[in-house]
């Protein structure tokens, strides 16, 4: 729920807007340019939006050479052509006059907000001197290279790797890694969700309707109101998708995991699994239940206070509907320590019904070399990767991978989080510099203090980003990126039930003097000696290398925006599989049954779906089948705290875009009506947040909509730097209530923990 | 006026996420502090575990009967011939008699042109060139319906017909144009 009418979150009409004079002091900000209009690159321009990571298919248009209105690009079905909050004001960061334009250099002590205008070769010359200096001295491990995930990072990864760091990381770890390992241990790899074509969707605080990932908001809604499907939501609070479903059950928070293997229980003991399915393409379910046995629906009640006739009876219920039943595996929960077993215990409850391939269930995405065996045909073309000669093998290893647990987490990325044992007690050793593109661990990471003491710790700080973020705030150098809708990128795979590619394609001729960071990191390379590993001349040779110059191909892309081949396919789906092999006479043949069940493989050591896993039982001692453990999230006289996302911003990214903090800069904190009379607290009143790392000051948001012994804070709010003007000091910071503690094997930075109220 | 043009916000199909209040304020301009068109997210209303939300969409009803347009001393505020309720810019002295007049609260004194302004349907810009309005275009989970009410082959006649629907403050005898499907609690059935 973004505003509460009475009690106004989001600011109404005539409340006056923010216009700061310390941005016009910024060094390096847009503000100190003069304003020339827009100059678009074409009349209608299809791209991908940037403001959060789920990377909408947009099409964009410059009006009268002062604005852009971005809308979603129609070609691409599942999006509809549409775009959330944060996507339509993608233009008012393109000109936020807070938003940096030169490079920086630090010139007072670090976090204390005072810079220099550089130049780029004097920028690259310092880092690349830096930066060599500490590989020379401690070798290139010293050096730890981070950013968000997506198309950025392969640069950065690039440069690191070029460098000889073993030390790259996403912000995995802190967001979405939990349900992406867990799946990697049960099928080998990652999986997606058909929630478009769901009769029934049990949901565990995945809050799809502020949390917005357009085309599976769009999915579910269309469930929902298309297909009469029932959604039953687990959530400790009263979100948008809970009020959305057919039940809501205000699950304590944390223990997901109890109501997930109860589901299971009840799938095994009441016999509603689908045992075909389990014999022929599941190993370990008997381990799996036999521990599953304890795991009673009345024993799950007792911990998650769900009742346990509900439990039992939507159990019957979703079994009644499969396979085109889901239990959707959540996104951004890092609930608990347990976060693993939890999430594999989600996976477990789709396995045992077996919608696996099958409409309203999960699925393995079909990227073009799997579609076209598939075909027999070459329906959709492969996407060329450059190969570089001669890139360096790190002799060291991964800060993170010294315990084998963490193996499975995904090569490029890490577990962040190490990057603080690395720098703050040199475990396993020490870490002397960091460079950074657009990753704000400062919010989203935990222990606000532990980062700030890290950031300080450091010989030296890089930062690439649009803002002065509040972990750039803390950088030796800062590099201006160009905003997405001022860049070129690599034409990307968003490939889903066939194979589909789209590109990002610059908007408008970049304002001020900043750079898109492939350009960055290639020129830095340059710099840094490491020019070899640099062959491709500009992002359109990149482009061509990727489609092996087909010049037809290139120009499709680039006109369409987005680019589907081939009809949806979902290899144990009858009726799906019949359109296949219509379409394609050279078709690979089905089994007896129509389908191809029997080509269904897993990347295990079994090549089945693994329900019980002796890899990861090797890995942790304990682990391979999934178990109940307890967890205490907070002491006896606290309150639980959670946080979760809302739809006008972006993690840790957005809150300084001017048109998003107009419509939400502040975060209440929700507290129950008996919590808050309790202690004399109402909604707007002053209160303080107190947890074992820190201590917040925020205002209370009286309402229902949450358990007694729980309070709720949307996240990324309260940035402490005084350079987001807008952002600053307005709200509860999460990451400063949070402890730094790591979930087993799937490496995530826990997200809940306890916390003491107190009216100010 | 052969057309009647309507909006229909489905309140089940709604998530208040304000892509619409986005769209809008970058097709029309809409200057920082005053806003066209927004959606409160009210409540929650009722008991636990039985809570709603109410997704109330705030902007201009185009009322048909619209008291800003009776009130108004220089003919500033009219009815177009599209039967939308329109302002002449040039015409208006800013004595804010409409913003009061509006039982919806919805009318501005727009701090740059310094006239009058609210919302109407993306008039002068998207449906100028063909095309529907900005709110509509982006919503996420397709809640706005928008068009010809008089003709019965459209969406929104469809809807209106068969939907339940309804208006805001129907007794002030307005007869707003902006037409709202009630959430159904306990569970969304189409
Ligand atoms: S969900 Fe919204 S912010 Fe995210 S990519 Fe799509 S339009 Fe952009
Ligand atoms: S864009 Fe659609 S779903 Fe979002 S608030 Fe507006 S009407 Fe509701
Ligand atoms: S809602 Fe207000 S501004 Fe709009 S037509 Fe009615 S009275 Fe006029
Ligand atoms: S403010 Fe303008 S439109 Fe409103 S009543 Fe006065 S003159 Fe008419």
């Amino acid at each position: 729920m973004i505003e509460l009418d009475r009690r106004t979150f989001i600011k109404g009409a005539g409340a006056g807007g923010a216009s700061c004079a310390l941005a016009t002091l910024l060094p390096g900000s847009l503000a100190a340019l003069e304003q020339k209009p827009l100059q678009g690159m074409g009349k209608e321009v299809a791209s991908i939006c940037e403001m959060c990571s789920t990377r909408c298919p947009i099409s964009a248009r410059v009006v009268d050479g002062k604005n852009v209105f971005i809308q979603g690009n129609s070609a691409a079905k599942s999006f509809g052509g549409k775009v959330c909050a944060r996507g339509g004001a993608g233009h008012s960061l393109l000109y936020d006059p807070q938003r940096i334009v030169k490079p920086l250099r630090r010139v007072g002590e670090r976090g204390e907000g005072k810079w220099e205008e550089i130049s780029w070769q004097e920028a690259y010359k310092t880092i690349a001197h830096k930066l060599n200096d500490i590989k020379q001295q401690h070798g290139p491990e010293a050096v730890a290279f981070s950013s968000k995930s997506g198309s950025l990072s392969g640069h950065l990864f690039h440069l690191g790797k070029a460098f000889g760091s073993p030390n790259t990381f996403t912000h995995a770890s802190t967001c979405p890694g939990g349900y992406v390992i867990a799946a990697k241990a049960m099928f080998g790899t990652k999986v997606k969700r058909d929630l478009s074509n769901s009769k029934y969707i049990i949901n565990f605080g995945h809050n799809l309707y502020e949390g917005i990932n357009m085309s599976e908001t769009r999915g579910l809604m269309k469930a929902q109101m298309s297909k009469g499907a029932k959604l039953v939501v687990f959530e400790p609070r009263f979100s948008i998708v809970a009020d959305k479903a057919d039940e809501w059950f205000a699950i304590r928070p944390g223990t997901d995991v109890t109501v997930a293997l109860a589901l299971c229980h009840v799938l095994i003991y009441d016999n509603l699994y689908d045992q075909a399915f389990i014999e022929r393409h599941v190993e370990g379910f008997d381990a799996f239940a036999k521990e599953v046995k304890a795991y009673t629906p009345e024993w799950a009640e007792g911990i998650s206070d769900v009742p346990a006739k509900d439990i039992r009876r939507i159990a019957h219920e979703f079994a009644a509907k499969a396979p085109h039943a889901v239990v959707d595996f959540g996104h951004r929960a890092t609930f608990t320590p347990e976060e693993f077993e939890m999430r594999r215990a989600l996976f477990a409850a789709n396995v045992l019904i077996g919608n696996i391939e099958r409409k309203g269930g999960l699925y393995l995405g079909k990227k073009a070399k799997t579609y076209n065996k598939f075909a027999g045909d070459k329906v959709a073309p492969g996407l060329g990767k450059p190969g570089v000669e001669g890139m360096p093998k790190p002799a060291a290893k991964r800060i993170d991978q010294v315990d084998e647990q963490y193996a499975m987490m995904w090569s490029s990325g890490g577990i962040y989080q190490t990057i603080l044992d690395a720098t703050l007690k040199a475990q396993p050793y020490q870490l002397r510099a960091w460079v950074m593109s657009r990753t704000n661990p400062m919010q989203t990471m935990t222990d606000r203090a532990l980062v700030v003491e890290t950031l300080k710790k450091l010989e030296f700080v890089v930062s690439c980003d649009v803002y002065i973020s509040e972990t750039a705030a803390y950088a030796d150098i800062i590099l201006p990126e160009s905003t997405y809708l001022e860049r070129d990128e690599e034409i990307a795979d968003k490939s889903g039930k066939s194979p589909a590619y789209y590109v990002r394609q610059r908007v408008v001729e970049t304002i001020g003097d900043t750079k898109p960071s492939w350009q960055i990191f290639k020129e830095l390379g340059h710099e840094m000696g490491l020019g070899q590993y640099f062959p491709w001349e500009n992002m359109e040779s990149l482009q061509l290398l990727q489609l092996d110059r087909d010049m037809a191909r290139f120009n499709e892309i680039k006109q369409k925006g987005y680019v589907s081949y081939g009809k949806p396919l979902m290899l144990r789906e009858p009726a799906m599989v019949a359109a296949f092999i219509k379409q394609y006479p050279n078709a690979k043949p089905t089994d007896e049954d129509g389908t191809y069940a029997s080509a269904m493989s897993f990347k295990t050591p079994s090549g089945k779906i693994e329900l019980s896993s002796d890899k990861v039982e090797k890995m942790a001692a304990g682990r391979g089948v999934i178990k109940y453990r307890e967890v205490k999230l907070k002491q006896d006289n606290e309150l639980y705290f959670i946080q979760g996302k809302v739809a006008v911003h972006t993690n840790g990214a957005t809150h300084n875009v001017p048109m998003l903090a107009n419509l939400m800069s502040d975060n209440g904190v929700w507290i129950h009506p008996i919590t808050a009379g309790r202690l004399g607290i109402s909604s707007g009143d002053r209160i303080r947040l107190t947890s074992s790392v820190g201590s917040e000051e925020g205002t209370a948001l009286v309402t229902p909509g949450i358990r007694q012994d729980t309070v709720f804070a949307y996240m990324g709010f309260g940035s402490k730097n005084k350079e987001l003007a807008r952002a600053t000091g307005k709200g509860v910071h999460c990451g400063n209530l949070l402890p730094n503690k790591t979930a087993a094997v799937c490496g995530m930075n826990i997200h809940t923990t306890g916390i003491t109220l107190a009216k100010i | 006026m052969s057309k009647r043009y309507v909006m229909v916000h489905d309140e089940n199909r709604c998530i208040g996420c304000q892509a619409c209040s986005v769209a809008c304020r970058s097709e029309n301009g809409v200057p920082e502090g005053v806003t066209r068109l927004q959606v409160r997210v009210e409540g929650p209303f009722g008991d636990a575990p039985h809570l709603h939300f109410k997704y109330n969409r705030v902007s201009c009803q185009q009322c048909e009967n619209a008291p800003c347009v009776t009130v108004c001393p220089t003919g500033a505020a009219y009815v177009g011939d599209d039967g939308l309720v329109s302002i002449k810019e040039d015409k208006c002295v800013g004595c804010m008699y409409c913003v009061a007049a509006c039982p919806y609260k919805v009318r501005f004194i727009n701090p740059e042109t310094k006239a009058a302004d609210k919302c109407n349907f993306c008039k002068d810009t998207r449906l100028a060139r063909g095309e529907l309005p900005a709110c509509v275009t982006v919503c996420p989970t397709d809640a706005l319906t928008f068009g010809d009410a008089n003709d019965p082959s459209s969406e929104v006649a469809k809807l209106i017909n068969t939907k339940a629907t309804y208006q805001e403050k129907t007794h002030l005898g307005t007869k707003p144009r902006v037409y709202r499907i009630p959430t159904k609690r306990g569970g969304i059935q189409s």
